[in-house]
């Protein structure tokens, strides 16, 4: 008896997955009609992002031909790292974006009401609501900086290295999404989060480099409390076989865990939430 | 004749009040934005220290004197701003732009006065911040009176290439109408050619050829290489000459282009 309520359990949550999946499908392809409507704002969105990457990847690039290593870590193992947080913030780029504009947008305007009276979850209909075709660039300068370095420091590529692909990145990203819900949850309050998110974001630059070149602080800080090392440091620690690497292991439990405090924190802040009176 | 220019310095005036004001507007992005500004700075300190772990000089440039440009760079980076540019793209927008050209003062000096107001505001809010890099980073700025006069004289002298740089590439927004893509690109080019992030003697030959062909440095990598001794006093008159040059240069272009561009306009409502 109690096998079967299992049974039906399981089998609900797999029907509210696929159905999900099914709505997010639907919502992306509406969004990318949007986006062939204007053809050109798309390619400028996707391209102004590797413009910026560009200027900080020439510059280490300028400064590492003329010396060994940044404090042991050589020009490519620096790209690694690059690429690596690169890849992990495209994927909260390009769908998590309205954690942004959550407050400027949709709850200023009252247009967050709208997500209330719907049958679905309302994180979800704020996720789905926009992909951001900006976090393209990002994606793509990722795939190039991981793919570039990899061949140039010939990484062996066992399953396990693979798999460490995959968990860091994904970790990584979920680790993005999951501190700017915490953040994004001030506008419940504040209305416009950007500021507050921006002060925890912002971090995720020290992780472009290794953390090894910071002092112990700040690496313990990116590491425990803020983060993204996970996201780079860590998984290109351990597809370099450095010490540090194993510890990459543990960043799909720290992006589980965030996840799980910012929704808790996201479902607190929309008990409070009364609107603007817009 | 003389109310008529004491009028005319009265508008200006005006003009020049309203910046400070629009920027108090956004006071909470002051506290945040010196903490993201702190961050910043950190991650180039500290890079900076990590290349330098291994050997003394660079194209010969010692530590503390590149980490001073570098931190002198960002806190003066406001020198290269690209607000003109964006700025042109609201009013064209908003159709403002048909009020300020039938306004009887002259356009483009009304827009010099209206940037250097906002320099001028950017440049007192990156106060807290150069106070925060002596505390934290060990800045130690230069003294000697004539190193500062010479840097104050090209920087007004970038700030002057840029103002004409900008408004070349603002009268692209007659033709486009949109200036955003345009925008963000030049902003995203300004950080690596204006020299904010590696000075420009570490580059090699052909990227400084390169860099030095277009105006972004003159602006920022030029002056500040003067504040920190990279660029030698003695050597400043010549610079204040390139700096000349590239602004006669600059403005003759604008001037043609603004000309023409302007006969195209079309205000998209407003």
């Amino acid at each position: 008896m109690e096998m079967l309520h299992r049974c039906a359990v399981q089998h609900d949550m797999v029907g509210t997955m696929t159905r999900y999946l099914n709505l997010y499908r639907l919502f992306l392809i509406q969004r990318l009609k949007v986006l062939m409507e204007y053809r050109a704002n798309f390619i400028l969105g996707a391209s102004s992002t590797i413009v910026w990457q560009a200027s900080s990847i020439a510059a280490v690039w300028v400064v590492m031909r003329q010396v060994p290593s940044l404090n042991g870590w050589t020009y490519d193992e620096v790209l690694l790292v690059y690429g690596l947080v690169t890849l992990a913030k495209s994927i909260n780029h390009m769908f998590a974006d309205n954690l942004w504009t959550i407050g400027r947008v949709y709850i200023r305007s009252g247009g967050f009401e709208r997500f209330l009276v719907r049958p679905i979850d309302p994180l979800f209909h704020l996720l789905a609501d926009r992909f951001c075709q900006d976090g393209v660039g990002n994606f793509l300068v990722g795939v190039a900086l991981v793919g570039k370095s990899s061949i140039a420091l010939g990484i062996d590529w066992t399953p396990s290295k693979m798999l460490m692909l995959v968990v860091g990145v994904l970790s990584g990203g979920f680790i993005f999404i999951a501190l700017n819900l915490i953040t994004c949850v001030s506008a419940f309050w504040i209305v416009d989060s950007v500021p507050i998110t921006r002060l925890v974001f912002d971090n995720h630059l020290f992780a472009q480099y290794p953390l090894s070149i910071y002092p112990r602080g700040i690496s313990i800080l990116l590491t425990w409390i803020i983060p993204y090392g996970f996201a780079s440091f860590y998984p290109a620690s351990y597809l370099l076989n450095r010490d540090a690497g194993n510890i990459a292991w543990l960043g799909p439990f720290v992006a589980a865990i965030l996840l799980f405090v910012g929704y808790r924190f996201w479902q607190f802040g929309l008990k409070y939430y009364s609107g603007t009176g817009t | 004749m003389i109310s008529a220019a004491r009028r005319r310095l009265s508008v200006y005036a005006a003009l020049f009040g309203m910046i400070p004001k629009m920027f108090m507007a956004y006071q909470i992005w002051f506290w945040v934005g010196l903490v993201l500004n702190i961050i910043s700075m950190a991650i180039l300190v500290f890079f900076w220290r990590a290349v330098y772990a291994d050997t003394s000089t660079i194209s010969g440039l010692g530590l503390n004197q590149t980490i001073t440009y570098i931190m002198l760079a960002f806190i003066f980076m406001p020198l290269t701003s690209s607000d003109l540019v964006w700025q042109f793209g609201s009013d064209l927008r908003e159709g403002m732009i048909i009020h300020q050209l039938l306004r009887p003062v002259n356009f483009q000096a009304m827009n010099y006065v209206q940037m250097l107001g906002g320099l001028i505001s950017r440049l007192v809010w990156q106060l807290p911040m150069l106070f925060f890099a002596v505390l934290l980073f060990d800045l130690r700025l230069p003294t000697g009176f004539s190193t500062w006069l010479a840097f104050i004289v090209s920087a007004l002298l970038g700030f002057t290439v840029m103002f004409y740089f900008n408004w070349f590439l603002a009268c692209f927004t007659f033709y486009t109408t949109e200036i955003w893509g345009l925008g963000v690109l030049i902003e995203g080019m300004t950080f690596f050619l204006s020299g904010a992030l590696v000075p420009l003697a570490m580059m090699p030959e052909w990227l400084r050829t390169a860099v030095l062909s277009v105006p972004f440095a003159q602006a920022l990598a030029v002056p500040v290489g003067l504040l920190t001794g990279i660029t030698p006093l003695s050597d400043a008159p010549r610079v204040w000459l390139v700096q000349i040059l590239w602004i006669i240069g600059m403005w003759i272009a604008s001037t043609l282009f603004f000309r023409v561009a302007v006969r195209k306009i079309t205000v998209q409502g407003g």
